[in-house]
């Protein structure tokens, strides 16, 4: 497969472990979201991936059709980092031309892209204005030329949407969309869990620096998407339910249940389950959404995860 | 290489078309020309206004006394009786006092002043000596000439065993110049360095830019664009400053350029520079910003400053083992070296040996800084600890 392989790569510092054993892909062509809370070893993996840092084990290759290199080549790179900044007394258009000069785009080229793109984003008034003068959408956008420019065959964005109007987010949406149908691998790390679901294709969600949920967004939610139910009912009761169609309960409080049903159940056979004489007070069927998964994973940490992978 | 060579090339114009550059580029010749110019200007202002003197002369010996006084101070005789206070606080006089026999036998004198003028006094007590001892050998029949003789200073002339020992005060004063110039861009592209390296981090431009080259790269790039900024800003003030010196200051610099020994400044000037801007480059990196940098690293920064310690030791005895010792402590060699050069012969031994402790201390910091570097250009937000730099310089490299 075309695109980044990272391979059980693990990185400590001193006795922690920051990123334990973690491998995924991304294919060319794809969009892949990698998510995980704050500090869960996400910047220390876009790093190791970059080769800003060098992993204690596992490797990094990079395959281009028979061509597969260790780690991805600078030239292929596109890097939008979360810590963002632009040298502020410079000029937009010079700053363009020498990031482009540092992955190789000749000069002529590089001038001709940096102002198509320019013109893309309406910034085409700009390109000799210093930096400074400019807002921080703007200069945000102008960083987001400069990970693109010179046409890598993988970008990383690390919260490319922080900050952003609704209108300058839809068009980096678009482009986004658009480098990755035009054939670059993109991994793209955002805490905006709705954006991160209209836009990816695979998930790969990290906590405390171990894999916790990877794979197609589709299968993700078919797979732990299974509906959830909440129950509002005297404890007895709960416990007379068929237990062919649901996982084991999950008591919230005194009153307050919580189950998942087994995969392939529908809402309406559990319902039909029902015993007649329930005292049920409220019934909530619910399908968790992206973002209920990360909270899960980011509160009940690893081992709650864990619990879901082995359902 | 060739990537530092980008980095290099994109300081060097970004700091050329940097007002604030552009401004110490003109500013600093114009201070230095202010600091050569304000005090020879001051001291033509300071030349000794008239001072008056009045005195009663009861030996007849003011004729004599006016010979041996400087021009400027001037000795005006009053009518003995006279109100001789009076009379110089209304003419606004320096002073007055009286010539009396007791004065030739026991060579004391009251000078009553108005205005205490320590030059004027200093040379109106020279003019009162001589007198003095005129007066006194005047009944021994000793003529002016043989007193002249008999009072006349040793006068030691220095002559040097070896011709190129021989040291020529105007020489030293452009080697010196020179020296210090040659330093003082060291330390300013140094500490500009630095100034880039914390920048880059404050800009958070550091990690965009390590996704296209490596840090090794990176530092590299920077130390030869801000070596290549000193270079033209040492090329810029000499071609102000040259013509400038040959038309103002009187002598031939041209020629006392050429005595300079050039190959020993250079070498040890870039020797310097490879050390510090190893040392400053690995110190920005593990710096937040400059105002708040901590006490181990303005230690770092005062490190240049360590040879000011032995300027005295080694003007005053340029072959002593303090100056060799200073010489050969790559901490200072560099500066030492040039300045010695200009006042003497250095031994062939002590310059190999102290150029190759130097490159060995640049090549062992450059290593370390590297290293120094690539960690501490990706961290954001606080100043690294020593304990941390520590903790760095033990990382495996990639």
């Amino acid at each position: 497969m075309d695109g980044l392989h990272v391979e059980g790569i693990t990185k400590s510092y001193g006795s922690t472990t920051v990123v334990d054993n973690v491998s995924f892909q991304a294919p060319q062509g794809k969009i892949l979201g990698l998510l995980g809370p704050n500090g869960a070893g996400k910047t220390t993996i876009l790093r190791m991936i970059m080769g800003i840092t060098a992993p204690d084990r596992g490797r990094v290759v990079f395959q281009q059709g028979s061509n597969q290199t260790q780690g991805v080549p600078f030239s292929s790179v596109g890097y939008l980092p979360e810590e963002r900044g632009l040298y502020k007394e410079a000029k937009v258009l010079r700053i363009l031309l020498f990031l482009a000069g540092l992955k190789d785009v000749p000069p002529a080229e590089a001038r001709k892209r940096a102002l198509q793109w320019l013109r893309k984003f309406g910034l085409e008034d700009c390109a000799n204005k210093k930096v400074e003068q400019l807002s921080k959408g703007m200069a945000q956008k102008v960083q987001f030329i400069a990970a693109v420019l010179h046409k890598p065959k993988f970008v990383v964005l690390d919260e490319p949407f922080s900050g952003l109007d609704p209108v300058s987010q839809d068009l980096f949406k678009a482009e986004i969309r658009a480098l990755a149908s035009s054939g670059a691998a993109v991994l793209l790390s955002s805490h905006q869990m709705n954006i991160v679901e209209e836009l990816c294709d695979e998930i790969f969600l990290i906590n405390k620096g171990k894999e916790v949920v990877k794979g197609n967004l589709q299968s993700i939610k078919e797979r732990y998407g299974s509906f959830r139910v909440d129950l509002l009912c005297s404890a007895e009761q709960a416990l007379r339910f068929d237990s062919g169609l649901v996982e084991g309960w999950e008591k919230l409080d005194d009153s307050r249940f919580r189950c998942i049903l087994r995969e392939g159940v529908q809402p309406v056979q559990f319902m039909q389950s029902l015993p007649a004489d329930l005292a049920l007070r409220e019934l909530t069927i619910s399908r968790p959404s992206l973002h209920d998964i990360f909270v899960q994973v980011a509160q009940g940490g690893a081992q709650h995860a864990e619990r879901l992978e082995d359902r | 290489m060739r990537n530092a060579w980008k980095i290099a090339s994109w300081e060097v114009l970004r700091n050329l078309t940097n007002k604030q550059f552009i401004f110490g580029l003109v500013i600093t010749p114009l201070i230095m020309a202010l600091f050569i110019v304000v005090p020879v200007f001051l001291e033509r202002m300071n030349q000794p206004s008239e001072i008056t003197y009045y005195v009663v002369d009861e030996l007849g010996a003011a004729d004599t006394l006016k010979e041996l006084l400087p021009t400027h101070v001037v000795l005006v005789e009053a009518e003995p009786g006279s109100d001789l206070r009076e009379l110089v606080l209304s003419k606004k006089g320096a002073g007055y006092f009286l010539l009396q026999e007791s004065f030739v036998t026991t060579g004391q004198l009251e000078l009553f002043y108005n205005d205490s003028n320590s030059q004027a006094v200093s040379s109106l007590r020279q003019a009162l000596t001589a007198l003095l001892q005129q007066l006194r050998l005047a009944g021994s029949g000793v003529s002016p000439e043989e007193l002249a003789l008999l009072t006349a200073s040793a006068q030691v002339q220095q002559v040097p065993l070896k011709e190129e020992a021989q040291p020529q005060t105007m020489h030293l004063v452009v080697s010196s110049v020179f020296t210090g110039l040659v330093y003082f861009l060291v330390f300013t592209s140094g500490t500009m360095l630095m100034q880039s390296a914390v920048q880059e981090k404050r800009d958070r431009m550091a990690e965009v830019v390590l996704s296209s080259i490596s840090p090794r790269e990176l530092m590299q790039g920077k130390i030869v664009g801000h070596f290549l900024l000193g270079l033209i800003q040492l090329g810029f003030w000499l071609a102000l400053g040259l013509p400038f010196a040959v038309r103002f200051l009187e002598f031939p610099i041209l020629e006392a350029l050429r005595a300079v020994n050039l190959p020993v400044i250079l070498a040890f000037g870039l020797g310097g520079y490879l050390l510090f801007s190893a040392l400053f480059v690995g110190l920005g990196a593990t710096m937040e910003d400059l105002q708040s940098a901590g006490n181990a690293q303005s230690i770092v920064i005062m490190l240049p400053m360590l040879a000011f310690l032995f300027l005295g030791p080694v003007i005053s005895n340029p072959n002593g083992s303090i100056a060799v010792f200073a010489s050969l402590f790559p901490l200072t060699s560099s500066a030492i070296m040039m300045l010695r050069s200009g006042f003497t012969a250095v031994p062939l031994w002590q310059q190999l040996l102290s150029a190759a402790l130097l490159l060995i201390t640049a090549f062992i910091t450059m290593r370390a800084s590297a290293k120094i570097f690539r960690v501490g250009m990706l961290m954001y937000g606080k100043n690294a600890t020593p304990k941390e730099v520590w903790k760095w310089l033990r990382y495996r490299e990639s």
